[in-house]
């Protein structure tokens, strides 16, 4: 669809707008918590909400990623359930093994990206069906092979090393936390400041035209499937390492949140518009509310409601397109 | 176009103008036939009645969410709430219908009802509300769940038998007439002003906007329609299984969409037809068959239709390809 563009499709008042107000619902969801629930916006429960955001922020990330470039990775579920099972019955909780299992998991995790991405990029596959697809192969292998998580190792703890980096504390921050932080500073370095993330922007914004200014369209796909596999692999090492174990259906939950964190997080679902900072106010702000409506002991069936109603409501407020001519 | 242009027969037109549909229909025949010797092999007589009944009763509900489904991504959208919209019906069905004509009839009309008024929320945000589909569908299928857990907070219930026979017979497989009638209402539904409109604006809106088509009516509409569709996909489940699950309709969000694909329809709008996709929903059902009677462990079960669903794609790309270098 051809529209003129106007200055203000330049500005980047609407970007910057939409991370204010990510992480303003986020602040407020805090500020909601402490009156409703004395203590809740205290050091350490804020703490532990952004631990947990940060799980949702990890897989997030490679989300945004192929969402940037106007893709989905609908395969996030069981390629971080995938890992986390193949993490403890590689590692069996030695930490002499940990150079060895924490490769082999991300490198799984980049191969399913590169399947992903070959199916798209070269053989025009939708991204929907190419990595739904891939979630039910995955889901398959997982089951299948650990004999739906009966097998010996199966019930290996994470290397206790690893609890410790992600559990513990330096000057007084949790170990995950700092990793996240970096994490932030490092994917907003790449899409802010590369060229690597300019060409992600140009090909959200146009492939056609990016093509034929003499970018390989086709190799940053593969290359961003690739991290969104990748991401969807740390995430599962490192909530095993948060929790000990690995258990089934674990990956379920990062679907629906990693989307939603991305998109509350004012990026574009059709991609070209959006940044990291964004996603990770909107893991926070996603994260809060659940906890928010934890500490209020809401049942379930009315969290799944105000999922999708707050979800809602935020698209609303600036997730609609332009009125067409 | 090339200067001079070979008249193609009728014949060579419509195979080359139905490529899709008509892989999806060989994939069907292939899978029964592949189903029938695997069972064969083991059970040394040819599939009967019994078979006919079980796998057509399994697929309907599938066949008519997937029909659903169809209308929604021939408009260049796709519906994730299906999922929760059957949870919901699936629960309404177990728990309010009681063994009655009044009863059944009555509560039939409601669950069109809130399919219906399902589908008009989705579409109303989608074209007033100018947010893209994918996103509004996900916020209310998680919306649609928590509804469905409200009303039937555990598995239980109770589909009166009578019903269970009028809409998926155990004995006989009389869910092919609904079969049939959903194909008989698709090829009229498709030659309506609305069902061209759909068509019309899946390929290219701001064109079918220039020539007349009331785009807003048709988006929503197209989703009305879905949210119908998935609605009596519900009641149908709920009647094959005779009892209800808030939880049991979720995986039809994923396999309608993969039936869809399975039927050629295309997902960037505008190409495919319904029969393709129920001959998808009867591939799905199939193969589930076909692992069981080829031994393969159930672990595995997604592992195959993952690979199937890949295949059958790239396969589709791979002969659409060949054709457009041989015509």
């Amino acid at each position: 669809m051809i529209r003129l563009r106007t200055l203000q499709d330049y500005a980047p008042s609407v970007e910057v707008r939409r991370v204010i107000y990510a992480f303003a619902g986020a602040i407020l969801l805090f500020v909601i918590g402490q009156i409703v629930h004395p203590g809740f916006g205290s050091r350490n429960s804020i703490q532990e909400v952004l631990v947990i955001a940060s799980f949702v922020g990890l897989v997030a990330c490679g989300q945004m990623f192929v969402i940037l470039i106007g893709g989905i990775d609908l395969s996030v579920p069981w390629v971080l359930n995938g890992a986390a099972i193949l993490f403890v019955t590689s590692a069996l909780g030695q930490n002499s093994r940990i150079l060895f299992a924490v490769p082999l998991v991300l490198i799984m995790g980049l191969a399913i990206g590169l399947v992903n991405g070959a199916g798209v990029a070269y053989l025009n596959i939708p991204a929907v069906v190419m990595t739904l697809g891939m979630n039910g192969i995955m889901q398959g292998l997982t089951l299948g092979i650990s004999n739906g998580l009966t097998c010996s190792s199966c019930a290996s703890y994470a290397p206790p090393i690893l609890q410790n980096i992600v559990n513990g504390k330096l000057f007084g921050i949790p170990g995950e936390l700092l990793l996240w932080l970096g994490l932030i500073i490092v994917v907003t370095f790449a899409l802010g400041s590369t060229t690597f993330g300019r060409r992600i922007y140009a090909i959200g914004n146009n492939a056609e035209a990016t093509y034929l200014a003499g970018i390989r369209v086709k190799r940053v796909t593969v290359a961003l499937y690739m991290l969104s596999g990748m991401f969807s692999a740390l995430a599962g090492i490192i909530l095993v390492s948060f929790g000990g174990q690995a258990s089934l259906g674990m990956g379920d939950p990062y679907l629906f949140q990693s989307i939603a964190a991305v998109v509350i997080g004012g990026v574009y679902i059709l991609g070209g518009r959006g940044n990291y900072l964004g996603t990770t106010a909107g893991a926070i702000t996603l994260v809060a509310l659940v906890s928010v409506l934890l500490a209020e002991n809401m049942p379930d069936y009315g969290r799944s409601i105000i999922y999708g109603v707050v979800l809602l409501a935020i698209l609303l407020l600036y997730g609609r397109e332009e009125r067409e001519a | 176009m090339s200067a001079v242009t070979r008249r193609r027969s009728p014949w060579t037109h419509f195979v080359v103008q139905n490529v899709p549909l008509l892989l999806a229909l060989f994939l069907l025949l292939a899978s029964l036939i592949v189903y029938v010797v695997l069972f064969y092999g083991n059970e040394h007589r040819i599939p009967g009645n019994f078979e006919a009944t079980s796998i057509s009763n399994n697929a309907l509900p599938l066949a008519i969410a997937a029909t659903g489904q169809t209308i929604v991504i021939l408009t260049g959208g796709i519906d994730l709430s299906v999922g929760g919209m059957m949870d919901i019906t699936n629960s309404v069905t177990a728990v309010h219908m009681h063994d009655s004509p009044g009863s059944m009839v009555l509560w039939s009309l409601v669950v069109i009802l809130i399919g219906a008024a399902g589908g008009l929320l989705n579409g109303l945000l989608v074209a007033i509300g100018r947010l893209q589909p994918i996103l509004v569908t996900l916020a209310t299928l998680s919306i649609f769940q928590g509804i469905a857990i409200k009303i039937l907070p555990t598995p239980g219930g109770q589909v009166p038998p009578s019903f269970t026979n009028l809409l998926t017979n155990p004995n006989r497989p009389t869910a092919l007439i609904y079969v049939a009638l959903i194909i008989l209402l698709w090829l009229i539904f498709r030659r309506t002003s609305f069902g061209i409109s759909i068509f019309a604006i899946g390929n290219d809106r701001q064109a079918a906007r220039a020539n007349g088509v009331n785009v807003l009516w048709a988006r929503v509409g197209a989703f009305i329609l879905a949210g119908i569709m998935s609605a009596l996909a519900g009641m149908f489940l709920a009647a094959t299984t005779t009892g209800g699950d808030a939880t049991t309709g979720d995986a039809f969000t994923l396999t309608s969409i993969a039936a869809v694909v399975l039927g050629g329809v295309s997902l960037f709008g505008g190409r495919g037809s319904a029969i393709g996709s129920v001959a998808g929903a009867f591939v799905l059902t199939l193969l589930i068959n076909i692992l069981f009677f080829a031994n393969i462990n159930p672990l595995y079960q997604s592992f195959y239709e993952g690979v199937f669903l890949i295949g059958a794609v790239v396969l589709t790309v791979l002969i659409g390809r060949y054709l457009r270098r041989a015509t």
